[in-house]
């Protein structure tokens, strides 16, 4: 896979405090990549030194493909987590002003914006002033204004913030297509669940440290155990004669087994004491979202992936 | 700089399409001219005396001049009705009772005599009477001599009297040209290329001021991080002050498009031909040096503040900065080679205006003077758009709050 961004040990402090340490990753084409962490880990922060807003205190960030010194500018898309537009003016201006600053065709440009608008339930806005648009709507004008000049490389931070759930279906659709023609996207959440369903790989950060990096796939497969829910009144000792458990969460009738690593489910299945009360029983992996929470707490519920996360 | 000129544009474009920008820049002149025109009507009235009634002056005239002194006043402007009367001295008290701007005057040998003529004024007479009456002095002075026996000559000798005329040394040079009996029309020479660069001076220092406006808004509104996606603070900082500057020199075209007919038509000045000399060049010079620096000095300060309704004293005291000039227009206007007038010239934020307004006053130029200030000025705006640049940098990022003195300190030092 062609690399688009390549970044090789940031590290940045603020005063004494060191906000980045060591941040490597890279971003390809046709991909979305996903940066996550809890708030103040310093996903806009690498964010913000990919994009040459703030500068590293040590380390690289290439774009591929660029020749020269700097940043591709015209070549990149920007949401920033904190994003605002010009009120008293027209959504067409504003965006041809954008366009113009990536120094986009602007014929090209507005073609590009009208069918945008269409495709975001804004046909017909061109002509209104961004202070009338509620603010979902200005949201998306703002990601029209990211990817209005075709850019090779996408940085979302936190695109999903403050939408409603119908908004987030269409960005989602949108960022998948634009992936699927062979845009190269970093995006940053906290919404687990969103960036679950979307990401091909993921970074995942913590008080500027990495905690995972890889794909999906192997992010599962490595740190999401399987875990039991269990509904029914047990005792927490009858619980705990269950073999290949680690950890037991328990709050009134429903009980939360975590599993160990290497269990073979069906096998484990089996095995289940007849003494267990089971109304309803679920098994599946942990989510990224409980792995993030599990991060974020450092409340170490799946006790030997907390020791890597230290 | 590509870029820059981008962001200039669409200030342009942004401002010229805002209703407030449009109302402001037409509103402007308008009041201006409007004030010109009821100044004028009101000064055109204000001729014949907030006292506008007429003053009766009776002279009880023993020596018989009478019919020089009406001739005289009328002559003067004045509108006086003289009247000749036969009252004595001691009847004046009954004839001024109750009278309004009523005088007597007492012409007899022994009043000539004496040198002390006596004079009567009912109540509620105008206040500048008695200075008004003193022109009587020359024509009295007159026939007095003429009665010694004084050729014209003679006369005239000795009534120009002695006077002490205060000269300064630097000005000697001038002196010949001070003789010219067309000083007026040199007065006015010199104030017509000042006012146009005055009113250059002013509107883009006003849209300078609008540049303040803007810097805070566009961090409040978070727009700075989408913008510097695409250019570098520096390009967006340039674009900024020269796109201020365009609106700047747009609302002075505006206002001379109103004012250049209104003065056309008031005055007889010719206008084109004052205004088309090489003053006028360093005026506008002037002009654009000072908005360069404040400019620089605002869209700074601008970049540190996001709520202005809790922004500290210290940029309330820099937003003052630019009318600093106005401390110094009275030791100026006392004394334009004054050493108040020479320490407005210095001092790098009352230099542009200071020396506009000296240039104006003055007949000759303090060449020296205005290269120190000049270079005074110049080196200031390099020094003062570098370090806005800095500041704007941090600045214009930094959401949720206004900086601290002390942050922007750090930030310069960086």
């Amino acid at each position: 896979m062609e690399t688009m961004l390549e970044v090789k040990g940031l590290n940045k402090s603020f005063k004494d405090k060191q906000v980045l340490k060591n941040i490597s990753f890279e971003v390809n084409k046709g991909e979305i990549m996903a940066i996550l962490g809890p708030n103040g880990a310093g996903k806009s922060t690498t964010i913000r030194n990919i994009m040459g807003i703030m500068y590293p205190d040590e380390g690289t960030v290439t774009f591929h493909n660029h020749q020269g010194k700097g940043i591709p500018q015209n070549k990149i898309g920007y949401l920033p987590e904190e994003r605002g537009l010009y009120k008293n003016v027209k959504v067409m201006d504003i965006l041809l002003y954008l366009a113009d600053l990536k120094s986009y065709p602007l014929d090209k440009a507005k073609k590009r914006i009208l069918d945008y608008l269409k495709k975001f339930d804004l046909e017909g806005k061109e002509n209104v002033k961004m202070e009338e648009l509620s603010k979902g709507m200005g949201q998306k004008v703002q990601f029209i204004g990211a990817v209005i000049h075709e850019p090779e490389l996408l940085i979302l931070d936190e695109p999903f913030s403050g939408l409603d759930p119908v908004s987030q279906e269409i960005f989602k659709d949108e960022i998948r297509s634009l992936r699927d023609n062979g845009t190269a996207i970093l995006l940053s959440s906290h919404q687990m669940n969103l960036v679950e369903e979307m990401c091909d790989r993921l970074f995942m950060i913590q008080r500027g440290e990495k905690v995972i990096y890889g794909s999906l796939y192997d992010v599962k497969q490595e740190y999401a155990n399987f875990k039991c829910t269990i509904r029914g009144s047990n005792e927490r000792g009858t619980l705990e004669t269950i073999p290949e458990v680690e950890n037991i969460e328990q709050d009134g009738d429903v009980a939360i087994l975590y599993l160990t690593k290497d269990v073979n489910p069906n096998r484990w299945l089996k095995q289940l004491p007849d003494d267990v009360t089971i109304q309803e029983l679920a098994i599946d992996r942990v989510s990224l979202h409980e792995i993030f929470i599990d991060i974020a707490t450092d409340k170490r519920l799946m006790s030997e992936e907390g020791e890597i996360h230290a | 700089m590509r870029n820059a000129m981008k962001v200039a544009k669409w200030e342009i474009k942004r401002n010229m399409k805002n209703k407030t920008f449009l109302i402001g820049l037409f509103l402007t002149p308008l009041l201006i001219v409007g004030f010109g025109l009821i100044g004028s009507w009101i000064g055109g009235s204000s001729d014949d005396g907030s006292y506008e009634d007429e003053m009766t002056v009776f002279i009880n005239d023993e020596i018989g001049i009478i019919d020089e002194l009406t001739q005289y006043a009328s002559e003067s402007g004045l509108e006086w009705s003289i009247e000749e009367t036969n009252v004595e001295i001691g009847d004046v008290a009954a004839e001024l009772d109750g009278a309004e701007d009523t005088a007597y005057i007492f012409l007899n040998e022994a009043a000539l005599n004496e040198g002390v003529v006596p004079v009567y004024i009912a109540e509620d007479v105008d206040p500048f009477f008695s200075s008004q009456l003193a022109m009587f002095q020359g024509p009295i002075l007159a026939h007095q001599m003429e009665a010694l026996g004084l050729t014209e000559e003679q006369s005239l000798a000795v009534s120009r009297g002695i006077q002490f005329a205060e000269m300064d040394a630097e000005e000697m040079t001038n002196d010949e040209a001070l003789e010219d009996e067309a000083s007026g029309e040199d007065f006015l020479a010199g104030i017509v290329p000042a006012a146009f660069g005055g009113i250059i001076f002013i509107s883009i220092l006003f849209t300078g001021m609008a540049m303040f406006q803007s810097a805070s808004q566009e961090k409040k509104d978070k727009i700075a991080e989408i913008i510097l996606s695409s250019v570098t603070p520096e390009e967006l900082m340039q674009g900024k002050i020269i796109g201020y500057f365009v609106l700047g020199l747009v609302q002075a075209a505006v206002l001379l498009v109103f004012l250049v007919p209104m003065i056309l038509f008031l005055t007889d000045v010719p206008l084109f031909e004052y205004l088309f000399v090489t003053e006028t060049l360093l005026f506008v010079l002037l002009a654009v040096l000072n908005y360069l620096m404040f400019a620089a000095i605002f869209v700074g300060i601008g970049a540190t503040i996001e709520d202005v309704t809790t922004s500290g004293n210290f940029q309330g005291i820099v937003m003052m900065l630019p009318f600093l000039p106005f401390i110094f227009i009275g030791p100026v206007v006392g004394d334009p080679s004054g050493l108040m007038a020479q320490i407005g010239t210095y001092i790098p934020f009352t230099a542009p205006g200071v020396l506009l307004l000296r240039l104006t006053m003055l007949d000759v130029w303090p060449w020296l003077e205005i290269s120190i200030s000049l270079v005074i000025i110049i080196v200031s705006v390099l020094v003062f758009i570098r370090l806005a640049g800095k500041i704007f940098k941090v600045g214009i990022l930094m959401y949720g709050k206004n900086a601290t003195p002390g942050e922007i300190w750090k930030w310069l030092k960086a």
